[in-house]
């Protein structure tokens, strides 16, 4: 009785293996169903043949001929197929496309570069202008135009590194009014007296580069690093302005919108804040990148200290102005997760292969 | 400044956690560092900024928080000292002590009760003795450093505000001897100096176990002279660190009258009622105006009036005159700063006032609109760009070193100049700036060799340092394969033509057309080195780094490393992309003819292009010839070895000639290959092959 299910079986896998051979569109599915059905060992008439053995003597026949007549019909239609799909129908100066391909080789962007032009465009697009200014600097520029004359105590905080011997100003080309360049900038701010002693309000730009400061190396410090200085100087722009602003900035930067300002104290701003964004990782609800606060600090910033406009000659009772400054490398540590500043300046390939053109 | 929340509590009845206080604060500006548990206390470490030294105390601290909270602020513990001026106190400076507060006590010196040493523990201070911690408890509570003198100590029992003595000395309490210079201040008996003002008591006047009569301190010292004598003797105290900020004058006998409350309190003495107060420079009280209108024009928010007042009163300001409802003048106020803010100069100090205990929460987020085009970027930004791109194109990755290097890394660079040096820098590795992108460069090699990496390609733009200022330069290296290793072809290291060719690319990259020179330079093989010449000047160098400069950076000298550094500003000054005019492409076909020939292998290949560029265009009015133009020549082959005679070499060479004017037939083809011919063997005595 089960012999005359199995005929009925087998007179069925004609349809089923005409099905799927319909299906079949690319030469390793051919080979698949051919081994499926003709397979020595574990293929479909294989398998039915092996059912001879055992079948009872007056089934023997119709079984067998049911088996040939598949066998049959497999064989020719795959035969019919195989011009097709068939290892037969490679032509003669066919390439084995899964070897290596011959690239050109491609350089890789620095993370720290990718940031630079990243924030450029940002600024650019909303109508600033982008300056990088010297990197050697007059004690004017770097501290007492930004109201931070000899003794200022907020000195401290920016660990200087001075020359040897100072360059003369002329020697180095620099914009007027000029002294005797005695140290590294510590910050990009000295870039923005140099603008606004040269041109009239009203101002919106960038300076971006390298700074410097005495800061041992260490997993978040390095003497030198980057920064990208924005100012914004004209009649009624606000501390709002400030606001929106760097929430743009961070909306495009991070993906996050949401700021809050906490009250700080710059010598050339005032009212001065610090930024935080939400923390993009887990919006706000605490997670390690955050340290749990839900907040992340990217800048310090403020409204320009009138005592800076009165410094480059601007009437400070006309036009008031924000100033932001960020860390380029803390932005990228936050972008890709970098937890080791250093790695920034090590130029390890295994580092920047991992960022693209 | 560390504060224990159960003193902030004797100031201010605030019911919030500390944690709760440290994010609230956070956000009016007095950040909150650490919170520490202390027994059933707590801790909390607040940052304050270098602008407030009335935060440097319990009572300042807790002032902010009452702000903040809407909560009243204890009134003061104690009221002025009065004074009968029997304590013999002179001030011979004046300008760098506006005020001393000197009385005088009987004391029975031993340790101070465990409440008052808990609490001095928790801030951070030592206790040391029942006198000597009243005094830090002032300051702590109170801001105003305080010092206690060995009455008997005192030669005549005299205390004198002076300028030391030339080469003046004194043991200060930390037990080290130090020099004085006269530009210092110290407070001194009949005789020597037993303080240094503001900074440390000395050891000879201090408190000891057989003490028993008492001076104590409280004055006034200038913060620009404190802070610069600390920073001379590199003596930094918990009584400079408030001085040098600016201490409020008014401050002092309130500072004493507190201490002989303490003292009297926990029993170690009695004051005897005699007390000087020298005050030779009365505090001016300053007055402000605030206009309501800045508040909104700076802030871009509005504030309203009553809380205006209501920070500013909390804070401890005086509303002297509040804007008239009936005025024409524009609405403002007239506003007394309190003594202890020292940061309070304009009317934008008054703005962050109540902008920060308003809360910048309330900000709306504005954006500020475009009154003008925006003037151009700095040029150097596109530029580098166009060096960057070809560079990455060309297979080398961005670096980006310190541009402070070791001064011997810096020597072979210095082309003739003097170092850029750093006088007071981190350590030798980084003594100089970089005169060249170079040595950052070849130390990036050596770290990737150490890490499994040999062939590297690597560029940095940046900035370079001389004498005569600062240039921007693009800096290049390549050692190792000339191609990624692949299965189809065969391995060949990167040499000299490799870096030349991507000097070629960089200055095509500009549209400048560029000439070669040999060049001799510390750091560069002679005889493989040459320098790019771009309308006459050397702009770049390019060749093989001397081994041993490798060497010396860990780079194994057996592998070579090319190098090439070009000056991005000469480069671009000379490109002509901005006068760049499209040339119309060709209307008629041009010809090739290939050419080989045997020549000395001691002529450079630009002689011999030469030879053949001039015979080509034998001379402009030849009609027939003015046509046709030699636009191309190409080296393809160079052959020495087998079947070619010693001394020679065989080069081959692909022309192309083509007309603006019509096709080129075949004859004037010939006689113009012929007569390159001709000139090759007549000037070069090469033999056609």
């Amino acid at each position: 009785m089960s012999e005359q299910n199995e005929i009925s079986r087998i007179e069925a896998a004609r349809e089923k293996f005409r099905a799927a051979l319909a299906e079949v569109r690319t030469s390793s599915e051919f080979q698949e169903l051919r081994n499926s059905w003709l397979g020595r060992k574990s293929g479909r008439i294989a398998e039915y043949t092996s059912l001879l053995k055992t079948a009872a003597p007056e089934l023997k026949k119709e079984l067998g001929r049911a088996i040939n007549e598949l066998r049959s019909i497999v064989e020719t239609a795959i035969a019919e197929r195989e011009k097709e799909f068939g290892a037969s129908a490679r032509p003669k100066n066919a390439v084995d496309i899964t070897l290596p391909g011959r690239a050109p080789q491609l350089g890789h962007r620095h993370p720290l570069s990718l940031v630079r032009d990243e924030v450029m465009e940002i600024f650019t697009r909303l109508g600033y202008q982008v300056l990088e200014g010297p990197e050697i600097e007059d004690d004017y520029h770097n501290f007492e135009a930004l109201n931070m004359p000899g003794d200022h105590p907020a000195r401290d905080m920016h660990d200087t590194l001075y020359l040897e011997t100072p360059i003369a100003p002329a020697k180095a080309g620099a914009l007027q009014p000029s002294r005797p360049l005695t140290l590294l900038r510590t910050h990009t701010s000295a870039m923005q007296i140099r603008h606004m002693e040269n041109n009239p309000p009203p101002v919106r730009l960038v300076a971006i580069g390298p700074v410097y400061r005495k800061d041992d190396l260490d997993l978040t410090h390095t003497p030198m690093f980057h920064q990208v200085e924005g100012l914004v100087v004209g009649t009624g722009i606000t501390l709002a302005d400030l606001k929106g602003t760097v929430s743009a900035m961070a909306r495009e930067l991070f993906g996050s919108a949401e700021v809050r300002f906490r009250p700080s104290f710059f010598p050339y701003t005032e009212p001065s804040a610090e930024v935080d964004i939400r923390c993009f990782k887990c919006a706000g609800a605490g997670c390690a990148l955050c340290k749990k606060s839900g907040w992340i600090e990217i800048l310090g910033s403020g409204m320009v200290h009138p005592a800076v406009f009165e410094a480059v000659g601007y009437n400070p009772d006309e036009v008031t102005g924000f100033a932001f400054g960020m860390g380029v490398e803390r932005v990228a540590q936050l972008k890709w997760g970098v937890g080791d500043i250093r790695l920034f300046y090590e130029n390890d390939l295994r580092f920047l292969e991992q960022f693209g053109i | 400044m560390k504060a224990p929340l159960s003193w902030i509590r004797e100031f201010v009845d605030v019911e919030a956690s500390a944690e709760e206080i440290g994010a609230m604060m956070g956000l009016r500006g007095l950040p909150l560092e650490s919170l520490e548990p202390h027994g059933d206390d707590v801790v909390m470490d607040f940052e304050v900024t270098a602008n407030r030294p009335d935060c440097m105390s319990i009572r300042g601290i807790a002032r902010e928080i009452a702000t903040a909270y809407q909560l009243p602020l204890a009134t003061a513990k104690a009221v002025a000292l009065q004074t009968n001026g029997k304590l013999p106190i002179t001030i011979e400076e004046p300008e760098l002590c506006t005020r001393y507060v000197g009385a005088v006590a009987t004391v029975t010196v031993g340790p101070s009760p465990k409440w008052m040493q808990d609490r001095l523990t928790m801030c951070g201070v030592r206790p040391i003795s029942n006198i000597v911690d009243i005094t830090n408890y002032v300051m702590l509570e109170l801001g105003q450093p305080m010092h206690a003198f060995d009455l008997d100590k005192m030669r005549q029992g005299k205390i004198i505000v002076r300028r030391a003595k030339r080469g003046e000395t004194m043991t200060t309490l930390d037990g080290k001897k130090r020099t004085l210079t006269e530009d210092m201040l110290v407070i001194a008996d009949a005789g020597k100096a037993e303080d240094i003002g503001g900074v440390m008591g000395g050891a000879a006047s201090e408190i000891t176990s057989a003490t028993t009569r008492v001076a104590f301190e409280a004055a006034n010292f200038t913060s620009s002279h404190i802070r610069s004598t600390s920073k001379k003797l590199g003596l930094k105290t918990e009584a400079s660190s408030r001085f040098e900020r600016g201490a409020d004058r008014t401050a002092p006998p309130v500072a004493m009258a507190r201490a002989i409350q303490l003292l009297e309190e926990i029993g170690a003495g009695t004051f005897t009622g005699d007390a000087t107060d020298i005050y030779p420079r009365p505090y001016q009280p300053k007055t402000m105006r605030l206009d309501r209108a800045r508040i909104t024009g700076l802030l871009g928010m509005e504030v309203p009036d009553n809380e205006v007042e209501k920070i500013l009163k909390s804070l401890g300001f005086e509303i002297a005159q509040a804007p008239s409802p009936t005025s024409q003048a524009p609405a403002a106020w007239e506003i007394v700063a309190p003594p202890w803010r020292v940061d309070m100069h304009r009317m934008v100090d008054l703005i962050e006032e109540v902008g920060r205990h308003y809360g910048y929460e309330h900000l709306p987020a504005t954006f500020p609109g475009v009154e003008q085009a925006p003037p151009p970027s700095d040029p150097r930004i596109a530029r580098d760009r166009r060096a960057r791109t070809a560079l990455l194109a060309m297979g080398f990755s961005e670096s980006i070193t310190l541009a402070f290097i070791e001064a011997k890394a810096a020597e072979p660079f210095l082309n003739g100049n003097a170092p850029v040096t750093i006088a007071n820098p981190l350590s030798e590795l980084f003594a100089v700036m970089r005169p060249s992108l170079l040595p950052g460069i070849i130390d990036a090699l050596s770290h990737n060799r150490r890490h499994g990496r040999a062939d590297v390609r690597l560029f940095e733009i940046g900035t370079r340092f001389s004498p005569n200022g600062e240039t921007r330069g693009a800096g290049f290296a390549w050692t190792g394969l000339a191609s990624l290793d692949h299965w189809s072809g065969a391995r060949r290291p990167a040499d000299f033509f490799d870096v030349k060719g991507v000097i070629e690319q960089l200055a095509a990259a500009y549209q400048v057309t560029p000439s070669f020179a040999d060049v001799s330079a510390l750091y560069l093989v002679a005889g493989r080195a040459a320098s790019l010449v771009v309308n006459g000047q050397a702009i770049g160098t390019f060749g093989q780094l001397v081994p041993e400069i490798a060497e010396a950076r860990q780079w194994p000298r057996v592998d070579e490393v090319y190098v090439g550094e070009i000056d991005l500003d000469a480069l671009s000054a000379a490109s002509r992309a901005e006068t760049l005019r499209a040339a119309a492409l060709p209307r008629y076909p041009s010809v090739v003819r290939d050419v080989s020939i045997l020549v000395n292998d001691s002529l450079s290949a630009e002689t011999v292009r030469g030879t053949i560029r001039s015979a080509a265009q034998p001379s402009r009015d030849a009609s027939a010839r003015q046509a046709l133009e030699l636009i191309d020549i190409r080296e393809f082959d160079r052959y020495q070895g087998k079947g070619i005679p010693d001394g020679k070499v065989s080069l081959s060479f692909r022309l192309t000639f083509q007309s603006p004017e019509r096709t080129l037939t075949d004859d004037e083809v010939q006689a113009a290959m012929q007569q390159i011919i001709t000139a090759l063997t007549r000037d070069l005595e090469a033999v056609q092959r």
